[in-house]
């Protein structure tokens, strides 16, 4: 038997992905890189590197890189921040979870181009002169963590969570909180960090 | 206190939160894949389409044209590398399939080739164009797949030595008053750890550094060396925090090695990041099972006869196999003990350890099989266990070193309320919801391998501890800093520990559930090394009593010690004495009954576990009885797990918030094991299905309700130094069992097959 075939991995063609998105979810980006000359050769080919201006922990980064680099990408192997984490680079684990603008976003999934102009926070951002956010304190008296992996993706989900007014009761945690995957499963430990900090977060 | 943070019992430590806990909770913890690199390349792996068969050619044009692409490796031009055996042959490797060496392949989705670029992007890109042309055969997928091959596993598996037996099965059996036959399945399972399968390898000169998720930077260093054809001393790993392990990360696995020789190659630092469904055949994983089980029993319950036949799949070239009859054969008094493992081949990537590997598909079958007894008999299943209870186990008569098993049983069915269960199946319910009960034993070998530390004391107090240990979220840096800091009699947060590099002093592979006891003990011993020294300086050694040496704080005096007149140990003093800035100290130790190589082995990457049942007078084993209830749905048949409780028993706890998170996270395990998780294989293709984390079901938070986790006081002299059993893998054990008893109960329906979904429920 004779098969020919590509490999495991899918055929699908990112360059066909971004001319054939430019008209519809990638609109801003292409608008914003219209809008300057310098983006020009990006629109027609992505892979060359563009200049990207990220706002992160209340900074303002610039970047050179791919048009197709993710926030997760951009913050882990061009800014040094890798407190965010990959897990499955799908969507599907929460690691690379963010706050952008205040919602909790899975930057995995975000392109460092559509995040441009928006203020990105990361784990690194929460601890100010070495005070701990209340999350992450919650999550040490807890012990909400074992191997950490996704611990970053957690309190920063966590922290939202609460915001989000879905910390009023365990069975609320619990459901608003599934979106992170920790294998070590040290779930119920969670819900008692984002209880215990819910209150302090409220007050502000 | 927190619930997090239980009270220590007798012959527990202090529950003092982790050592690397701001780290972990700032972003500050560097795993693998967070090492800074200088110009690093980018690797992208492809991956094979096919589970058996060859490859005919490629066309790499299109890859080659992506801007950025720096090369692709294929077997026609992949660095040379010499074959590693399998652990379990005295090799370091988890699987003996050798990707980019020939044009043959193995299983689906072994490496075909790797494409590296400047950019991480780009090498995605490439990866995606290459094109590949095979001669493909039809796979041979799992069990009763056409062109697998059965033959058991002696005589073939060098670590699975014999079937256990004892007395005359056949004619107890036939004699019994009771008998029950019963057949069960566990499926194929993934660890999936949270942190992916990253390699980043960077050459200075003719010395490697390995930046990669490992279990066991020894074994990795001398394997990858081997591969390579280089000095040992030559390459390091380092990994200070490991995102997860459960096993995956205790064998090398062939990424390492390929990288490194392209790294070599470019002369530049590649960093390999591979995708979650990569991780899914490029490691290793649980083997899908099946069991045969036949009891005898007596009308009082009384086990006269016991069977346990087991048949477990593996690869083509590699026997791995788990033979989990080592443990059913010997959990219950009875004198006439029959079992058999098989190992079934297929074109399938080689299985390896996964948390609790014999334990988790071999109880789930003896702990069902107890139950439905139970049920024949009319007897609670607690009381079934308590009378075959047994201090000795039955294949050659050896003592337990200590077994809280029905200690655990009780306490554990108090807090649950087992009192309450009507044991009638289908009589207990809450509106559209049956209530089930249910519960089983779990139990785990006791293990220790050699290890040796390094500990260095300043006048001030600070202290150094150095083990190649891993901190696998298991909490080893915490243990260790708390061994530290009550043997020398410092203050905690004095001690600094290095672990996770193989420039340190061995420590075992972190799996077995041996880190504690082995790191432990050799920490304490070299402790004990240091105090000696300081000791003598000071005093003549007969103005202290023995005990003094050992519990007399250095530099502070305990209350206790005080009273008997003991003098404590002025530091400034003992080091003016010694006319030393600093005290240092290495040692090695091994456990009792350690073979004669084991200090050689040990400085070789190899593994020399000791314990569980292969102990020469005595047998050591950690115990726990876990307690279930379960609600299933009369109408939508969904099946809930709303309260798992667990007692457990496992010597000294060193800190009862790592234990109780560790137990903990088990119990959630065995619900998983037991309701979510299963590989699904497509039978034609031998390819795994749902390779992604939103197909293969791991529990989330919501599927999580109440966890209760009972540490029971045990003291136990007879196993290591300091006392200490393993926690890491004892509670996602029977937790699948329990579950499925508790099916039975809420339903009246027997289910042999895991995992249970709701359309297996036929109410």
């Amino acid at each position: 038997m004779s098969d020919s075939s590509s490999s495991k991995q899918s055929a699908f063609d990112r360059r066909a992905f971004m001319a054939g998105a430019a008209g519809s979810v990638l609109v801003p980006i292409t608008a914003r890189a219209a809008a300057e000359e310098a983006r020009a050769p990006a629109a027609q080919d992505p892979a060359l590197p563009v200049d990207v201006t990220l706002r992160v922990n209340g900074k303002d980064k610039r970047l050179h890189v791919d048009a197709r680099t993710t926030v997760l990408d951009a913050l882990r192997d061009h800014l040094k921040l890798t407190g965010s984490k990959k897990g499955c680079d799908h969507g599907q684990c929460g690691a690379c979870t963010v706050l952008i603008d205040d919602r909790r976003v899975v930057s995995c999934l975000t392109l460092a181009l559509a995040a441009e102009g928006q203020e990105i926070t990361t784990i690194e951002g929460l601890a100010t002169d070495d005070r701990l956010h209340p999350m992450q304190q919650a999550f040490i008296d807890n012990d909400a963590f074992q191997c950490g992996y996704c611990t970053p993706g957690q309190i920063m989900s966590a922290i939202a969570c609460v915001k989000e007014g879905h910390a009023k009761s365990e069975a609320d945690i619990r459901e608003y909180m599934s979106g992170n995957i920790c294998r070590c499963a040290a779930y119920p430990n969670i819900v008692a960090a984002v209880k215990q900090a819910a209150p302090e977060i409220m007050k502000g | 206190m927190t619930a997090a943070a239980p009270e220590p019992k007798t012959n527990m430590g202090q529950p003092v939160p982790r050592y690397d806990a701001v780290v972990k909770v700032t972003g500050r913890a560097t795993y693998a894949s967070d090492m800074p690199l200088v110009d690093p390349a980018y690797a992208f792996l492809v991956t094979s389409a096919i589970a058996k068969g060859r490859i005919d050619s490629f066309d790499l044009d299109d890859a080659r044209r992506v801007r950025g692409v720096i090369d692709v490796v294929t077997h026609e031009n992949a660095p040379k590398l010499k074959d590693s055996k399998l652990f379990s042959n005295g090799g370091y490797a988890g699987t003996t399939i050798q990707p980019l060496k020939t044009a043959e392949i193995a299983h689906d989705g072994q490496i075909i080739a790797v494409v590296v670029a400047e950019t991480y992007e780009a090498a995605r890109e490439a990866a995606n164009r290459v094109k590949v042309s095979y001669t493909a055969s039809a796979p041979t997928a799992t069990f009763d797949s056409p062109g697998t091959t059965v033959a058991a596993a002696t005589g073939q598996n060098a670590q699975f030595k014999e079937d256990p037996k004892v007395g005359d099965f056949a004619k107890a059996f036939d004699e019994a008053e009771v008998k029950l036959t019963a057949s069960y399945e566990t499926p194929t399972q993934h660890h999936n750890p949270m942190e992916l399968f990253s390699t980043s390898c960077a050459w200075m000169g003719d010395e490697l550094v390995i930046y990669e998720p490992s279990q066991f930077v020894y074994g990795l260093k001398y394997g990858v060396a081997e591969q390579l054809g280089i000095d040992a001393d030559k390459v390091r790993v380092v990994n200070p925090y490991v995102g997860g392990g459960f096993g995956s990360r205790g064998s090398m696995t062939p990424r390492t090695a390929i990288i490194a020789g392209i790294a070599k190659r470019l002369n530049r630092p590649v960093k390999l990041v591979p995708t979650r469904d990569q991780g899914f055949t490029i490691a290793t994983y649980r083997a899908e099972t099946r069991h045969e089980i036949k009891l005898g029993a007596r009308r009082d319950g009384k086990l006269v006869a016991l069977r346990h036949e087991g048949a477990e799949v593996s690869s083509r070239p590699d026997a791995y196999c788990v033979g989990g009859t080592k443990t059913t054969t010997r959990l219950y008094a009875c004198p006439n003990v029959d079992s058999l493992v098989s190992i079934v081949r297929a074109d399938r990537n080689t299985p390896g350890f996964m948390r609790s590997p014999p334990e988790v598909p071999y109880l789930f079958a003896l702990e069902s099989a107890m139950d439905e007894l139970a049920v024949k008999l009319n007897m609670d299943p607690v009381e079934l266990r308590r009378i075959n209870d047994t201090t000795n186990e039955p294949i050659s008569g050896k003592p337990y070193t200590s077994r809280s098993l029905m200690a655990c049983f009780d306490e554990a069915a108090k807090a649950f309320g087992w009192a309450q269960r009507s044991p009638q199946p289908k009589s207990m319910s809450d509106g559209d919801w049956l209530i089930g009960y249910g519960c089983a034993a779990t139990c785990y070998p006791t293990q220790m391998g050699p290890a040796a530390a390094r500990v260095r004391l300043q006048r001030d107090g600070r202290t150094r501890v150095e083990i190649a240990g891993h901190e696998i979220g298991t909490g080893a840096y915490t243990v260790i800093a708390q061994t530290a800091a009550e043997r020398l009699g410092v203050p905690l947060e004095k001690v600094a520990v290095f672990i996770g590099d193989s420039d340190l002093p061995p420590a075992p592979v972190a799996g077995g559930s041996n880190s504690t006891a082995s790191t432990c003990s050799v920490v304490t011993m070299v402790c004990d090394q240091i105090r000696q020294r300081l000791f003598k300086a000071v005093m003549p050694s007969q103005s202290l009593t023995d005990k003094a040496k050992e519990t007399v704080g250095i530099g502070q005096t305990p209350a206790t010690q005080a009273a008997k007149g003991d003098r404590p140990l002025d530091l400034e003093k003992a080091f003016d004495a010694l006319g030393v800035g600093v005290v240092e100290e290495y040692g090695e130790w091994k456990p009792e009954g350690a073979p004669l190589d084991s200090f050689r082995a040990m400085h070789s990457g190899q593994v020399r576990l000791v314990g569980g049942h292969a102990m020469k007078d005595q047998i050591a084993y950690a115990f726990g009885a876990e307690f279930v209830e379960v609600r299933v749905n009369r109408f939508t048949h969904e099946i809930r797990c709303p309260r798992l409780v667990g007692a457990f028993a496992a010597g000294r706890i060193m800190n009862p918030r790592t234990a109780r998170s560790q137990l903990m996270g088990g119990l959630i395990w065995g619900m998983s094991s037991a309701l979510l998780e299963a590989t699904e294989i497509d039978e034609r293709n031998a390819r795994y299905v749902n390779d992604n984390l939103a197909d293969y079901l791991v529990p989330v938070n919501a599927d999580v309700a109440d966890v209760e986790v009972i540490l029971l006081s045990e003291q136990d002299d007879h196993i290591n130094p300091v006392g200490v059993k393993g926690v890491g893998e004892l509670a996602n054990v029977g937790t699948n069992a329990a579950i499925c008893n508790a099916i039975h109960h809420a339903t009246g329906q027997r289910i042999r097959k895991l995992p249970v979904r709701l359309e297996n429920i036929e109410v």
